[in-house]
């Protein structure tokens, strides 16, 4: 132990809480969960996803100067890939609300160590949604414009108002869980350094632990986990009404709001199972990160998909047994025409085959999940395409004159580097976060371990 | 050598066959078309041609379109040229006939339109004609509702009263004329004259309640498509519903719907005032420290 007049902070049964020594055991569990710093493999683990952002920015350096020209997109598909990657971040941002606040407020004590891998998730994916929708501009300069001039008829500006509440309250709901663990790293200046010891005192020398301090900091918790999931439920419904309020084939449903929110909901859960795996390995936080957890994530992984499938089958479905002329050629491209393999491949990979292995007990096993987690989220990824691109090449209006360039889309390498770059970015300000802040809660982390010695 | 000999001759034989296709091929025969004329006069000022060209193919009529006509008054002369025109997708053409005929057109009560297509590769050489009387057509509205047209010819030099002519008595509408009563035509009598009751009384006019009255003779084989025009305050006054400055949801931004406004800007305040709170409420923990 670094620093000996370390306290932590016991729960009493007032719930409220008092400074004591700590104990040999709680003495394992801090150095279990002290964030570690970056090994070889680290840095160039960190260094490949630097290169990927680079090679992102030049791309995105030539967009800046030659224009959206350098895109593939054109009259037809006006919205490409920038825009379905933005559905995309916005979908996993949702498991912030989900294992957190759905979680905390429905008492579910085993999800407690998954809570800071959710919300790490959840502001990354929400600081690149933010991103990658000033990306999709012709002219970012003209942001601005948005706020000055911008309707409030529009979904748009509902989305830009939705996911500045959302960044907000994903900070505010990293942040306050993170105070008592602030304290409990001033106490090991010299393992995190000098420069790591003056940010964790800026962020959080305040925190004493007292009684009047935690009655504060509980009670704004427990706000923000109420907040979050309204707001949460309006981002990716109003993100789902930024296409069912245009009326074209395959976005002119009632059925969009709960089908995106259900695809979320998985895409979100599908990513904290990656990242619980890669963070057990890497950290050996296996005595935290238990089979049960792995085994209820992948009950709850059937769960979402058989409610995504659910609204796969509401969605695509009814439109099929009518099959009305508008829309006839838009499905039958998805269906069995040149987006055939991407739209089954989403289907099997990202629904009905997680729900075929999960339902086995020995599908629920960390290796398992871990690849039923990257086909959840890969798969969530191509169907976010799916709902972008093949409805763009079908207008209810076809164009006439246009050159013939413009009825096929496949992004060109500006737009893949760009999209891999924030891809990229956003697993490394997961990774950055993680060696910042402990990955599991540790003052939570004892307090469970104390309440269930207690009990 | 006798292979040799078989080969050449298999040769000669084969290339003389399809010389033989080539030769019959060359002969195969042009389409036929078939030019219909129109005559029509808007207003007795007006006056243009119609041509139609079609062709029939496995025994039914099909438009052509791209055919090069050259249009005539009475005779296939230069002088006499009322206009070249090309057919469009539909088979047809227009054309004016140029003020600078009235000379012509007056000479005579009756006059006959030329068309003439001097052939190309796929079409022979084809002409259509069509043969009409100079008339007219006036309209009078009574103030009792009632719609007269008349209608006349030129005889020698002066315009005679026709008997038994059709004429369509109607309202000018935006796609289609509608007739003024049920009854769909009226017939002129000895003195040239055809009335009906206007029976259309609720029908929407301009903002004063003007609506346009005509009176034409369609399709009519001596006279040809004549019409004419009459403006009457008949109509109900129509004050059109613009929503163009109303606040509604297609609106720009400063005309959004109160009710939006109010139900935005209340959630707005109400969800980011608890941010703010909670915001507010990391100062008041800092504070407590420094009470501590």
């Amino acid at each position: 132990m670094e620093n000996s007049s370390l306290t932590i902070e016991k729960p009493m049964k007032s719930d409220a809480l008092h400074e004591a020594p700590i104990s040999a055991a709680d003495e394992q569990i801090i150095q279990d969960l002290l964030p570690r710093k970056f090994t070889k493999s680290g840095w160039v683990w960190t260094g490949i996803l630097m290169a990927i952002c680079l090679v992102g920015a030049f791309a995105y350096y030539r967009q800046l100067r030659y224009g959206l020209v350098v895109t593939h997109m054109r009259d037809y598909v006006s919205w490409g890939i920038y825009i379905s990657n933005f559905v995309f971040f916005v979908a996993i941002s949702l498991v912030g609300s989900l294992i957190t606040a759905v979680f905390r407020l429905a008492g579910v004590k085993w999800g407690a160590p998954l809570t800071r891998i959710a919300e790490m998730i959840a502001v990354a994916a929400i600081i690149f949604a933010s991103i990658i929708i000033i990306v999709d501009m012709g002219s970012p300069e003209r942001f601005y414009n948005l706020f000055l001039y911008g309707r409030i008829q529009s979904p748009i500006i509902w989305d830009v108002i939705v996911i500045a509440t959302y960044f907000v309250i994903s900070l505010l709901l990293l942040y306050y869980p993170l105070l008592p663990d602030i304290k409990i790293l001033l106490g090991f200046k010299e393992r995190s350094g000098a420069r790591l010891y003056k940010f964790y005192s800026f962020l959080g020398s305040f925190w004493k632990g007292s009684h009047k301090q935690y009655l504060l900091s509980k009670k704004a918790i427990n706000v923000l986990c109420i907040a979050i999931i309204p707001v949460a439920f309006t981002i990716h419904t109003v993100t789902s009404w930024l296409f069912a309020t245009t009326y074209r084939p395959g976005w002119d449903s009632t059925n969009f709001g709960a089908y995106f929110i259900a695809g979320a909901f998985l895409v979100g859960a599908g990513s904290v199972v990656v990242a619980m795996y890669v963070f057990r390995r890497w950290y050996h936080l296996e005595k935290y990160i238990t089979l049960n957890h792995f085994d209820k994530m992948g009950r709850m992984l059937v769960l979402l998909s058989l409610l995504y499938l659910y609204f796969n089958v509401n969605e695509f479905l009814t439109p099929f047994f009518k099959m009305k002329e508008s829309e006839s050629a838009y499905l039958k491209d998805l269906f069995t025409g040149s987006f055939a393999p991407v739209f089954w491949f989403a289907i099997l990979t990202g629904i009905i085959l997680p729900i075929i292995i999960l339902v086995f007990k020995q599908g629920r096993r960390p290796l398992p999940m871990f690849i039923v987690g990257i086909m959840v989220v890969v798969g969530a990824w191509f169907k976010r395409y799916l709902i972008v691109t093949p409805t763009l090449l079908h207008p209810f209006l076809p164009m006439h004159d246009v050159p013939a360039m413009y009825r096929r889309y496949f992004p060109s390498w500006e737009e893949w580097a760009i999209t891999m770059g924030s891809l990229a970015g956003a697993i490394l300000i997961i990774t950055l976060l993680c060696r910042i802040f402990p990955i599991i809660p540790i003052q939570e982390t004892i307090t469970e371990r104390h309440h269930e010695t207690t009990v | 050598m006798k292979l040799l000999y078989k080969l050449s001759a298999g040769s000669i034989f084969f290339l003389l066959l399809l010389s033989g296709y080539n030769a019959f091929s060359q002969t195969a025969d042009k389409g036929t078309l078939s030019i219909g004329l129109n005559y029509f006069v808007n207003n007795n000022q007006v006056q243009y041609l119609t041509a139609k060209v079609k062709t029939k193919v496995n025994g039914k009529f099909q438009n052509v379109g791209g055919i090069a006509l050259k249009l005539f008054l009475n005779k296939d002369s230069a002088g006499n040229l009322i206009g070249k025109v090309v057919t469009n997708e539909q088979g047809e053409a227009t054309s004016m006939i140029p003020a600078g005929m009235s000379k012509l057109w007056k000479a005579s009560v009756k006059h006959t339109f030329l068309a003439s297509f001097y052939g190309d590769k796929k079409f022979d050489a084809a002409t259509g004609d069509l043969t009409v009387g100079r008339a007219k057509i006036l309209i009078d509205a009574g103030s009792d509702k009632t719609v007269t047209a008349s209608v006349f010819e030129m005889k020698d030099t002066s315009w005679a009263p026709v008997k038994g002519v059709d004429v369509v008595l109607a309202v000018r509408r935006l796609n289609a004329d509608l007739p003024i009563n049920e009854k769909p035509t009226f017939t002129t009598d000895s003195t040239g004259k055809a009335s009906g009751d206007f029976k259309r009384d609720s029908i929407p006019g301009d903002a004063k309640g003007n609506i346009t009255l005509v009176a034409k003779i369609v399709d009519n084989d001596q006279y040809g498509n004549l019409s004419i025009e009459k403006k009457v305050p008949w109509g109900a006054k129509f004050v059109p519903v613009n929503l163009f400055n109303e606040r509604t949801l297609f609106a720009t931004r400063a005309k959004a719907p109160i009710w939006l406004i109010l139900m935005a800007t209340s959630i707005i305040i109400a969800v980011w005032g608890v941010l703010i709170m909670l915001v507010l409420n990391l100062f008041r923990i800092r504070k407590l420290a420094k009470e501590a």
